[in-house]
């Protein structure tokens, strides 16, 4: 195993550096980011290559934990929600990012809303009966909704008290990112899989035309992940409340909150996994069926994408 | 991901998220990823050589298949083969210690064969044009179907088939279940008409030539069709991350005009003197040959059995069995091993199959005098066709695949073949020839896939 230096500079968080493993044209490299152990696999390449690859891998999704992340002090998330309703002028990848979010918005029926984090103000997901009042969530649902911030690309401008939250794409794009990336800069013909905790996309079959195999977790045995899947192309993403839920009366209260009452999702699996051709999508499927509580199967059969939904 | 209307909001999400996202990314909606990727043509291009030695029969057999993969796992599949073979086959009747003169099959010319050879049908030459269509689409998450058409064109030859099957997935789609129907209907027009089955071929020694027509003509019928109905029911096992096994039973059900109207049979002297085991030689003078006939109908089952299991090095193990039996008493045995051998950038891959089968209930190597029986046989079926004697043959051959890159594979395929028939060896005269040659055979196959 070999670690890879990454400056400081390029290493906000302080987390551990990068590992290589592997032989031959094989290798595996991993590091943490977003909470999650990320792994890169490539197939036909040189160990020059690979470590070029991790160290960018490394560096790129670092770059975006720090950007997107709404707990780094200064960056452009936590600029615009301390704006005080003041306009902010944001950049190119994040003008992107907005659009995105407001796609999402309107096309869930307003039901993904990146405003929606301050919910969690009133909702403590510690396995406890402690519900919040009634009368403290409906405070909080007016500081939610996205058609309540103005948008007009570059310039944001944020009411008072509203907060946003790119908790529910980060990872996913992120992941896409890379893959799109190394893709294009690794010589044609490697064979590329990211992994960021079970979010994860490849660019095609592995070098000898198989399949790659990946664990899909179930929450029921959480430390065994036995059930596997192949994959020989696209991106495999999974939205859940494996741990995080409330139970008050023989009620469970899942951690998915619908923005529109402030309440979870009656419903909701616990946990949906989708294919689809980016992990960006597959997430936001994934995150749209949950949201969709009782229907989510019924709303993934429509969409004609592989699924996989967990229900106790 | 298709366009459906949520009931609920009335809003197409699936294509208008897929879009988003790109956008999002900066991709193009088809830019992700390689194969089996929505928008793009998968393409398979092959040369098949194939020659049989002793001046047998030689074909070049080119094909190109082409996959179109759709949103949501649909896929049209195209596919051109063309076949051209020269060269002789057996013709089914016994070599013999005379010379042998034989009507060509259209009754214009005759070809000789000499004293001790095995008599060769020279004048076979052919060339086969063949297309078919299918398309495969989910129904929903369960069920996939396809749909399929085919059509095959020779000189005295119309096939033509549609066929269709249904999936179901099970277990998290580690069981498929699949049930398959293919319905065809066969036309047969030989050269010079179908020839009436178990009468004697008219030969011109000896004879005027409107007297050689007259007799062809009346060992003539028009052409002839023949349906044919396949079934097929499989299960397809993943056992686990490495094993995958399948099992499938077929019947398959042919009616019509199923026999061969270039194959003879010699009619052999069973008298005691000089002639005994040689041709029986008719009035006219000439040797009696008789054209063959087989039973109107034939149903088969077979039943075949797969596994394949992937080694820790990424190499693959591929062996199947496949069992068949009819009701015109052939029952065979094929095994079939691979081992695909993963090196670098290609693979290796060697192979060996083993065949066997029986004999049909009316195969004979020939007829007697006494089945003959002047002109009115005694038998109602008969062939000689080594085809459907008792058989054994060997294959082995290797292929070697290199990959170019994600999407292009360069392969080259090689492979010899040993078979030899068996059987009785008559008596007399006949006995001092080799009545059940082996066909040897060699393939070489090239394929480029992108």
């Amino acid at each position: 195993m070999t670690s890879i230096t990454i400056a400081p500079a390029d290493n906000p968080a302080k987390h551990p550096q990068p590992q290589l493993e592997g032989s031959g044209r094989n290798w595996q490299g991993r590091f943490k980011a977003m909470a999650s152990p990320c792994e890169i696999l490539m197939e036909g390449v040189s160990r020059a290559q690979a470590e070029e690859a991790l160290r960018y891998a490394a560096r790129e999704t670092w770059r975006l934990e720090h950007k997107f992340s709404r707990y780094v002090e200064g960056n452009p998330v936590d600029r615009i929600n301390r704006s005080h309703g003041k306009p902010v002028v944001v950049d190119d990848e994040l003008s992107l990012m907005l659009d995105y979010a407001a796609q999402c918005f309107e096309l869930s029926d307003r039901r993904f809303d990146i405003t929606s984090g301050v919910l969690r103000r009133a909702w403590r997901f510690d396995g406890s009966d402690r519900l919040p009042e009634k009368s403290d969530t409906d405070n909080l649902l007016r500081l939610v909704g996205w058609n309540k911030l103005n948008w007009q690309r570059p310039t944001l401008t944020l009411p008072e008290g509203m907060e946003i939250d790119f908790g529910g794409i980060g990872k996913e794009y992120a992941v896409d990112r890379i893959v799109l990336d190394l893709n294009r800069s690794l010589p044609k013909g490697t064979s590329l899989l990211v992994n960021f905790g079970g979010d994860l996309a490849c660019n095609g079959a592995r070098t000898n035309g198989q399949a790659w195999v990946v664990g899909v977790e179930d929450h029921k045995k959480l430390s065994d992940s036995t059930e596997t899947l192949s994959l020989r192309g696209g991106a495999l993403a999974t939205s859940g409340d494996s741990r995080r839920y409330l139970v008050k009366d023989g009620v469970r209260y899942g951690h998915i909150l619908d923005p529109r009452t402030g309440w979870p999702v009656p419903e909701a699996p616990h946990s949906v996994t989708v294919a689809a051709p980016t992990c960006t999508l597959a997430g936001m499927l994934a995150t749209f069926a949950m949201l969709q509580g009782s229907e989510a199967e019924e709303f993934l059969q429509q969409q004609q994408v592989q699924y996989w939904v967990q229900r106790s | 991901m298709q366009l459906i209307n949520d009931k609920k909001n009335g809003k197409p999400v699936g294509r208008a998220l897929a879009t988003a996202t790109c956008a999002l990314l900066g991709v193009q909606a088809t830019t992700t990823l390689a194969k089996d990727q929505p928008g793009e043509w998968d393409v398979e291009t092959a040369l098949l050589i194939y020659s049989e030695t002793d001046d047998r029969v030689q074909a070049a057999e080119p094909v190109i298949s082409a996959t179109r993969n759709f949103d949501g796992d649909k896929k049209l599949n195209l596919k051109l083969v063309a076949d051209t073979l020269t060269g002789a086959s057996p013709s089914g009747a016994t070599p013999s210690d005379l010379p042998q003169t034989f009507t060509r099959p259209s009754g214009s010319g005759s070809y000789t064969v000499d004293a001790g050879e095995a008599p060769l049908d020279d004048s076979f030459k052919d060339t086969r044009v063949a297309v078919s269509g299918s398309w495969t689409a989910p129904l929903n998450r369960d069920y996939t179907y396809s749909v399929g058409a085919y059509g095959s064109r020779e000189y005295d030859y119309l096939s033509t088939a549609v066929n269709g099957s249904l999936s179901r997935y099970l277990n998290n789609k580690n069981t498929t279940l699949t049930g398959g129907l293919s319905l065809g209907v066969d036309i047969v027009d030989p050269v010079g008409g179908a020839p009436v089955g178990l009468s004697r071929m008219a030969l011109r020694d000896n004879k005027i030539e409107a007297e050689f027509d007259q007799e062809f003509a009346a060992t003539r019928e028009s052409d002839d069709t023949k349906t044919l109905v396949d079934a097929l029911f499989g299960v397809t096992q993943v056992i686990n991350r490495r094993t995958l096994m399948q099992f499938n039973y077929g019947v398959s059900y042919s009616s019509g005009y199923l026999t061969d109207p270039y194959k003879i049979l010699s009619v052999i002297d069973e008298s005691a003197g000089a002639n005994y085991g040689g041709n029986l030689i008719g009035a006219d003078g000439n040797p009696v040959y008789l054209y063959e006939n087989r039973p109107d109908t034939r149903m088969k089952h077979s039943l075949y059995w797969q596994t394949k299991y992937m080694l820790d090095n990424g190499d693959v193990m591929d062996g199947s069995y496949r069992f068949m039996i009819d009701d015109w008493g052939i029952t065979s045995h094929t095994i079939d091993l691979k081992y695909r051998w993963r090196l670098a950038n290609s693979y290796l891959e060697p192979h060996f199959r083993y065949y066997m089968q029986s004999e049909a209930d009316f195969y004979q190597r020939y007829l007697t005098e006494s089945e003959y029986n002047s002109g009115t046989p005694t038998v109602s079926e008969a062939s000689a066709d080594y085809r459907l004697g008792e058989l054994t043959g060997m294959t082995f051959g290797a292929k070697w695949g290199y990959r170019l890159d994600e999407d292009r594979e360069l392969a080259i395929r090689a492979e010899y073949m040993i078979q030899s028939n068996d059987g009785d060896e008559g008596f007399g005269k006949l006995t001092s020839h080799d009545l059940y040659p082996d066909t040897n055979a060699m393939w070489l196959q090239l394929s480029y896939n992108f």
